[in-house]
């Protein structure tokens, strides 16, 4: 690749998109980790640490976030570029629940003393957080919580259960969504806590998946005792803090990318097979291809909103469907083109493009993780729609 | 026919279903299946003995060879039994080795299978996702089920425009094996005929009998799974509370539930009946064209329905320590052995006769 210079961090946001794009490649070939390149699984710490090192040595690690609290401060529109270079060039997530939720929370409601404690040590990776929202009984319906935290003295005492707590066995840090007010309304009786996992009483127990890898965890709390200035925010405002967080990063969970690398793989698959110039498969093929390329015209209608500085209604939920679904019907294709092979539990001939089995179960989860399809086609059809009910 | 056989054949039917209970709890407890997945040889060689002591592996054949002279109406019943409780034995893959011994007149491992003291494997296919058996000397023959616990392989090969069958010692053969999402595992053979015993010169006919057979009994076997995931997931419907409701009572769910029982109905029906012809003498193309119409259901109307399940559960459904998911593993390993659903429906137009209007 011809030297593109790769200029200061403070000065990305001022270069324009197509430069910016160059500048990520660039960034990218000269400093990810070859081996790193399109994990089949979600990595755990000790796997991207390096990288995650590596964007905090080079200022790159929180686009987001302003550049006066560290961060690059780029533009949505950039963070877009950003993100489609990652994608494309096959970037593994990093333990990123700091960068991404809970570093734009503290900024944006936390005080003075807990932007200057907590800021710094996500940005240099000494505090890995996680994310403790859904429960055993909370998923869909996440306001029904019932982990409460109760005041004692100078303490918030933390009791409950907490699922699907990703990567939990890696934090150091936990967020949580816990019920201060069991009288009010469930959604505002809420508060948002900041909790050490160090501290006495928590328990954190894997749960394998159906990928047999360890990414989630349950994380128990028994009268854990939480220093009341770690409350973020305004008492029982914890919901509409976490709701207001989920902003125009929801248009990523229907990026077309894993619709797009599902479909290259089924291409491979079908030449492996000996089915791809069956007219048959071609049809069916086009099909897929087409929604795919539906998919990437509907997804760029949004990136323009954002572009153009609007922010996103609640028609997005669209994107997440359609992409989640279409990564399925491919997924779906490979299993029923693949013969026998399609019940292996390790790639076919050792080769990672042809893990048949294993992209079919990773698309399971996409429908129902991020607001299951369900829960986005309540939203469709009420808060879009505007049908009774 | 007059009313009395037919009770005989459903209290047939019956008693083979309970049975089964022997091997594959009712109550779908799955701790054995769990603590045999991922470790060789991936079943239990106890339970497939006592398959055996029970007549199960020779259940088609006749009576004069040691068989329990049954029909594929119970056969399929029982395939069904034990794919609700997932049992990993692999009965089928023995039933059809059976099958082929019997043909060639009772020989070679044939009574010490039929009491389970060996398992036999027929190592038949060279290519993924077909019914054909080319016989190809010296090509490896792929995709053995449970090849990690063979003891005898039986192996067709082609000389003279015939399939000849010839036996093999699993312990003088080379073997390679690969896991499959199930927790069982897949063998390649390359076979060494120099090794083993010609047992017949024309093997063809009963093989292919004994593929559609298998074929059959694999979308049975199906059934049961999706019977059973389709019942723990209505178990969860009826019982997991979100939004203050139990979320059965969620009209999106109920439709999409009905539509799972419908997939189930039409594959019991497909099942049943190609079983039913073939109980009474279908043969050739009729044979064919009800095998493959079942087997295309079944294999289809697995994925469907355990994915769904899988989905209808969220969260949870997605954990390995919760049951549904062994039912979408396991139909992902047999939903295209004996042939994919693909394969059956191309048969099925190239043999079928004309629509009935």
């Amino acid at each position: 690749m011809d030297a593109i210079r790769i200029p200061a961090p403070q000065e990305l946001d001022g270069l324009d998109d197509e430069h910016f794009r160059q500048v990520v490649r660039a960034f990218l070939h000269e400093n990810y980790p070859e081996e790193l390149r399109n994990p089949p699984k979600r990595l755990h710490w000790s796997e991207n640490r390096p990288w995650y090192m590596k964007l905090a040595e080079k200022g790159w690690l929180c686009p987001g976030w302003p550049k006066e609290y560290g961060g690059l401060g780029l533009s949505p529109a950039k963070q877009i570029i950003l993100t489609e270079e990652y994608e494309r060039y096959g970037v593994a997530r990093t333990n990123d629940h700091g960068i991404v939720m809970l570093g734009p929370l503290v900024i944006k409601y936390g005080t003075e003393a807990q932007k200057r404690f907590f800021l710094p040590k996500i940005l240099t990776g000494e505090h890995i957080w996680c994310q403790g929202y859904s429960e055993p009984n909370a998923g869909s319906d996440l306001a029904a919580l019932r982990t409460e935290a109760v005041l004692d003295g100078d303490h918030y005492v933390v009791n409950g259960q907490k699922i699907w707590t990703t990567l939990a066995m890696d934090a150091n840090w936990i967020f949580l969504l816990v019920r201060t007010d069991k009288q009010a309304k469930k959604q505002e009786g809420i508060s948002f806590l900041l909790v050490d996992m160090k501290t006495p009483g928590i328990t954190v127990r894997p749960i394998i998946n159906l990928e047999m890898h360890d990414e989630f965890c349950e994380t128990f709390f028994d009268n854990v005792r939480v220093p009341k200035e770690n409350l973020v925010g305004q008492l029982n405002k914890g919901w509409d803090m976490a709701k207001a967080l989920l902003g125009f990063e929801r248009i990523f969970l229907g990026s077309p990318r894993q619709s797009g690398y599902a479909l290259s793989r089924l291409k491979l698959l079908a030449e492996r097979m000996g089915c791809w110039e069956d007219a048959e498969f071609q049809d069916r093929y086009a099909r897929l291809r087409l929604e795919f390329e539906d998919l990437k015209a509907l997804f760029g209608v949004y990136v323009e909103k954002l572009k153009r500085g609007e922010s996103l209604g609640p028609d997005v939920s669209m994107l997440k469907v359609i992409q989640t679904e279409l990564f399925q019907k491919i997924t779906d294709c490979m299993l029923e083109i693949a013969g026998e092979n399609a019940g292996l539990l390790e790639p076919m001939e050792g080769n990672r493009d042809l893990n048949i089995g294993g992209l079919f179960i990773q698309a399971r989860p996409a429908s129902i993780y991020g607001g299951s399809n369900e829960i986005q086609r309540n939203i469709l059809s009420k808060n879009v729609l505007g049908l009774p009910g | 026919m007059s009313a009395a056989p037919m009770d005989d054949r459903a209290e047939s039917i019956r008693m083979i279903r309970d049975s089964a209970a022997a091997v594959a709890p009712p109550g779908g407890e799955l701790k054995r299946v769990r603590d045999l997945r991922f470790q060789d040889p991936g079943f239990d060689a106890g339970v497939f003995r006592q398959m055996g002591e029970m007549g199960w592996i020779g259940l088609r054949l006749p009576e004069a060879l040691g068989g329990a002279g049954l029909g594929l109406g119970e056969a399929c019943a029982l395939a069904e039994e034990l794919g609700a409780g997932l049992v990993p034995e692999p009965l089928i893959p023995a039933m059809l080795s059976a099958g082929l011994l019997a043909a060639a007149g009772g020989k070679g491992a044939l009574p010490v299978l039929l009491a389970g003291e060996v398992v036999v494997l027929t190592a038949w296919q060279e290519h993924p996702d077909t019914l054909e058996v080319p016989g190809t000397p010296d090509a490896s023959r792929r995709f053995l089920p449970m090849a990690a616990g063979a003891d005898f392989f039986l192996v067709p090969q082609q000389e003279g425009g015939r399939l000849a069958l010839y036996e093999l010692s699993a312990a003088r053969s080379a073997v390679t094996v690969e896991r499959t999402q199930d927790g069982g595992n897949l063998g390649m053979l390359t076979p060494n005929l120099r090794e083993a015993t010609k047992l017949a010169d024309d093997i063809g006919p009963a093989l292919a009998e004994a593929l559609d057979e298998a074929a059959l009994l694999t979308g049975a076997y199906l059934l049961g799974g999706m019977e059973r995931a389709f019942a723990m997931t209505l178990d969860y419907l009826r019982t997991r509370q979100q939004f203050g409701r139990i979320i059965g009572t969620f009209q999106a769910l109920q439709h999409r539930a009905a539509d799972v029982k419908m997939q189930i109905a039409l594959t019991r029906a497909s099942i049943e009946s190609a079983a039913a012809a073939l109980d009474a003498g279908a043969s050739g193309d009729a044979r064919r064209a009800a095998v493959s119409r079942a087997k295309a259901r079944a294999a289809d109307a697995a994925m469907r329905v355990t994915r769904e399940c899988i989905q209808l559960h969220g969260g949870i459904g997605y954990t390995d320590q919760y049951d549904v998911g062994l039912y979408l593993r396991k139909a992902m390993v047999l939903t295209n052995q004996y042939g994919s659903a693909a394969l059956h429906r191309r048969r099925f137009m190239a043999v079928s006769p004309k629509v009935e209007e």
